[in-house]
């Protein structure tokens, strides 16, 4: 009883916002020392448009096995984030997993059970790459890199400006909730129909946090707008000067040609492997 | 040469029927430290926006009247251009800082405006702001000061001729209000820039700026050297300014006649030694507080707590914490920014959990108590008064706690609250549109609402001008006979002297000293130790008398006297 317990404060206490924030920035700024952190965005790219894409039109196993120990490599030597790797693990599983039991229901068999798993390994792989690229990388150099494929600057700058209002966004998130929660009164939740009621009562507090939180943030992203016309942020957005002093800070470097390298041979070998058997 | 020259300035924003600014004409010269002053709402930072050209140019509005900042009209001149001349560092600061690192933020607008130097200029700047070694630091690395002095470094890149801070100082504990002063002075004095500060802190404004300009319902009153502006001290008290206390001190002795009228009044604390010496000081020791005999509300046992950190192992807030509040308590909470005086609250409502040790109320562990039992018990007023307010009208949100639990009486106690904090006129307003202070009343009607036995309240002075903060000086001194037990975590040491009969000072996780104001101001190891500045009266009379302990003018003015004639002489 008292491990159970315990069990449960624990799991609870994982799914408060503080730590989400904290796996947010975590997963943005936290591993911005490691091999994959310290490449070339354009590379990164460009590795990521192969193992992002091909694994969908080849169906040899040999050959997407390859990948997947590739990309779980390079997922580990990105050091994503806890939650990222969970809500992946979540994601590919309870997607195969439902269409089995679809299968199974409808009178399919276990022989369905070999091409399901060719789709999740599939799966698996396109969703390791994406984390290794999109999770692995700084935002900021993510953006760069989009930028200097010819993205709209509108677009690099919302996505390294999403990671720093996420956090601020996800504080006054919780500060709202906590208010609610030390104001509230929510249901007795000892028994099952107690525990339905207070799931009920939270996703309602939920909904109704988000009127104060978008009029504070509003509140608070006045000045960000001004201070954004301040610094010339519209200045820059047509100025081709400055795009491409911001683009200047990109290098190749050794790394990232190992790096292709790597990749290049090690997809060469599972493809020799896959014809030779 | 004049860097700023404004003529016949009228604005109003638009919709709105009265100007904000009427008239303005003004000059101010290169190389002025200024400080702008007046009540709430009379324009001050309108003022300072019509400079760097954001009026009229991004917020539009009615614009009659001219301003040229060196030699450029700001109404031809486009924002950019106006931006390398002034720079602007708002009273939100956080909100201004767009870059994830240091670095990356200081050079922000100089890559924007694609100077090929803009790295070597973000490092000029953070080393003109005492930033340097942070560079590559990510900003919620950074302490509240130091986050300041980016925002300030991230204006001071495209080194511009003109600086404007919008109350610079008004979230800070002392050490980093001096630490900023102390940049603004030597990017003065060392660099030539002009300074204009909005400021409410008539002692920084004594020690710092060399002249004091008065705004009064947007009407410009005068601009005088700070000297003869603080004398002004009816004229300036009548717009809610404050002079500094050794200045009204001076000026009360003055009108008492125990003082010669023609007197120039002191505005700082060295003048003020030179003007004052001891009459019979007999410090007013306040009855201790008989410790043992009162119930203990809550307590702290080996307490240890640590957040977690985005990189690197988690920082420890406290280690082994032992304190008993006791009922009745009225304590102040101070420490410097960081020292764990909201962590503290936090564990106290339960918001927070210790990761080893354990927090009691009434003798029950609060581990045991659910978030609605505990919340009956006691109760907590943010220090963002914005985060209280859950529904759309003041009026719901007070009566929301009430309405969750199916209080009686709901409907007749929040009028009663209304009532009592004088917010009925308001009760269907959005919290978030009111003013400075009647959020933060709000919020203390919010807190209260469920007649909780301990209060908790962050920062309850903070960001108010003096006036609407002796407001609810006032409201916190009634509040007293409300709720049985009151914390109270502050910067404000009047507010600190002038209502708590204990003091708990935190410094590096630990209770650093525990008593009453004498045992705690009395003690100067402490005080050195932890960086807390008690009001400028307190160290006036200790400048005089080392042995004098006065919290207040009036205790001041008991026990010390003028000597005219000496100072005259001098």
């Amino acid at each position: 009883m008292k491990i159970t317990d315990k069990l449960s404060e624990n799991i609870l206490d994982k799914l408060s916002v503080d730590f989400l924030r904290n796996q947010v920035l975590k997963n943005a700024y936290g591993n911005n020392d490691t091999v994959i952190a310290g490449m070339d965005p354009r590379i990164l790219l460009v590795w990521y448009l192969f193992f992002g894409l091909v694994p969908w039109f080849v169906n040899d196993s040999n050959f997407l096995i390859g990948c997947f120990l590739l990309v779980t490599i390079t997922t580990l030597l990105a050091q994503v984030a806890g939650l990222v790797l969970f809500l992946f693990v979540l994601g590919v599983f309870s997607q195969t997993g439902y269409l089995l039991i679809v299968t199974l229901l409808f009178g399919g068999d276990t022989s369905a059970i070999a091409p399901l798993l060719v789709l999740t390994l599939k799966v698996a792989t396109v969703s390791l790459a994406s984390v290794t690229v999109f999770s692995g990388m700084d935002p900021d150099k993510l953006a760069n890199g989009l930028m200097w494929y010819g993205c709209p600057e509108r677009l690099s700058f919302s996505i390294s400006y999403a990671y720093r209002i996420l956090p601020i966004l996800m504080e006054e998130f919780q500060n709202i909730l906590l208010s609610y929660r030390l104001r509230g009164n929510p249901p007795e939740h000892e028994h099952l129909w107690g525990k339905i009621k207070y799931l009920i009562y939270q996703i309602n507090v939920i909904i109704h946090a988000f009127y104060p939180l978008m009029l504070n943030t509003a509140k608070r992203s006045r000045t960000t707008v001004e201070v954004l016309e301040i610094k010339g942020y519209r200045y820059a957005a047509v100025n081709q000067e400055a795009k491409k002093m911001k683009l200047s800070s990109l290098h190749v470097e050794n790394n990232d040609l190992l790096f292709l390298s790597f990749s290049f041979l090690w997809t060469a070998v599972s493809v020799l492997i896959s014809t030779w058997i | 040469m004049n860097v700023i020259e404004t003529e016949h300035l009228t604005y109003s924003y638009p919709g709105a029927v009265q100007p904000v600014l009427k008239d303005i004409t003004v000059s101010i010269e290169k190389g002025d430290f200024l400080a702008i002053v007046g009540n709430n709402g009379c324009g001050k930072s309108t003022f300072c926006k019509s400079l760097n050209g954001l009026i009229p140019q991004f917020i539009s509005g009615d614009f009659q009247g001219s301003v040229h900042v060196c030699g450029l009209n700001t109404q031809e001149t486009d924002v950019g251009t106006l931006a390398r001349k002034v720079g602007y560092v708002y009273q939100d600061f956080e909100n201004q800082i767009i870059r994830p690192t240091v670095l990356d933020d200081a050079s922000y607008a100089c890559l924007n405006y694609a100077m090929p130097d803009y790295r070597e200029r973000g490092m000029q700047a953070l080393e003109q702001c005492g930033l340097r070694g942070k560079e590559q630091d990510f900003i919620w690395q950074l302490s509240g000061g130091q986050t300041h002095l980016l925002a300030l470094a991230g204006a001071l890149s495209l080194q511009p001729e003109v600086l404007i801070l919008d109350e610079p100082i008004a979230q800070l504990d002392p050490a980093h209000a001096d630490q900023i002063y102390a940049v603004l002075r030597e990017l003065n004095e060392k660099y030539g820039k002009t300074i204009i500060v909005i400021e409410h802190h008539t002692e920084y404004i004594a020690d710092f700026c060399k002249h004091v300009m008065l705004l009064k319902d947007g009407s410009l009153q005068w601009v005088l050297p700070t000297e003869e502006a603080l004398q002004r001290v009816e004229e300036l008290q009548s717009c809610n300014i404050f002079p500094p206390q050794v200045t009204i001190a001076a000026h009360r002795m003055q009108k008492e006649g125990r003082l010669d009228a023609g007197l120039k009044l002191p505005v700082t604390i060295e003048e003020g030694k030179k003007l004052f010496v001891k009459r019979s000081f007999c410090s007013m020791k306040q009855k201790d507080s008989a410790k043992q005999d009162r119930e203990t509300a809550a307590s702290f046992r080996e307490v240890s707590v640590s957040y977690r950190s985005v990189k690197g192992a988690p920082h420890t807030v406290f280690s082994g914490l032992n304190l008993d509040i006791r009922k009745g308590d009225k304590i102040a909470l101070i420490g410097s920014n960081g020292a764990g005086k909201s962590t503290m609250m936090k564990l106290l409502v339960g918001l927070m959990k210790p990761s080893s040790g354990d927090v009691f109320l009434d003798g029950k562990s609060i581990r045991s108590m659910k978030p609605e039992v505990l919340s009956q018990k006691i109760s907590m007023v943010y220090q963002n008064p914005e985060d209280m307010f859950i529904k759309d009208s003041i009026g719901a949100d007070i009566s929301y706690a009430m309405e969750a639990r199916h209080t009686a009486d709901s409907i007749r106690r929040t009028e009663e609250l209304l009532e009592k904090f004088r917010l009925t006129e308001l009760k269907d307003r959005d919290g978030r549109l009111l003013s400075g202070g009647q959020m933060r009343r709000a919020s203390l009607a919010i807190g209260v609402a469920l007649k909780p036995e301990i209060l908790l309240l962050d920062e309850p002075t903070a960001n108010l001008d003096i006036a609407t903060r002796k407001e609810i000086m006032e409201t916190l001194k009634d509040m007293k006979e409300v709720t049985e037990t009151v914390v109270i975590a502050t910067h404000d040491m009047q507010l600190v002297c002038e209502w708590a009969d204990r003091i708990i000072v935190l410094c590096g996780g630990q209770v650093a000293a525990d008593g009453s104001r004498d045992e705690v101001f009395g003690n100067n190891e402490v005080i050195e130790k932890v960086g807390i500045r008690p009001p400028e009266i307190f160290s006036l009379g200790k400048a005089v008398s080392p042995e004098a302990l006065c919290y207040t003018i009036d205790d001041f003015l008991n026990g010390f006297e003028g000597r005219s004639l000496e100072y005259e002489n001098n």
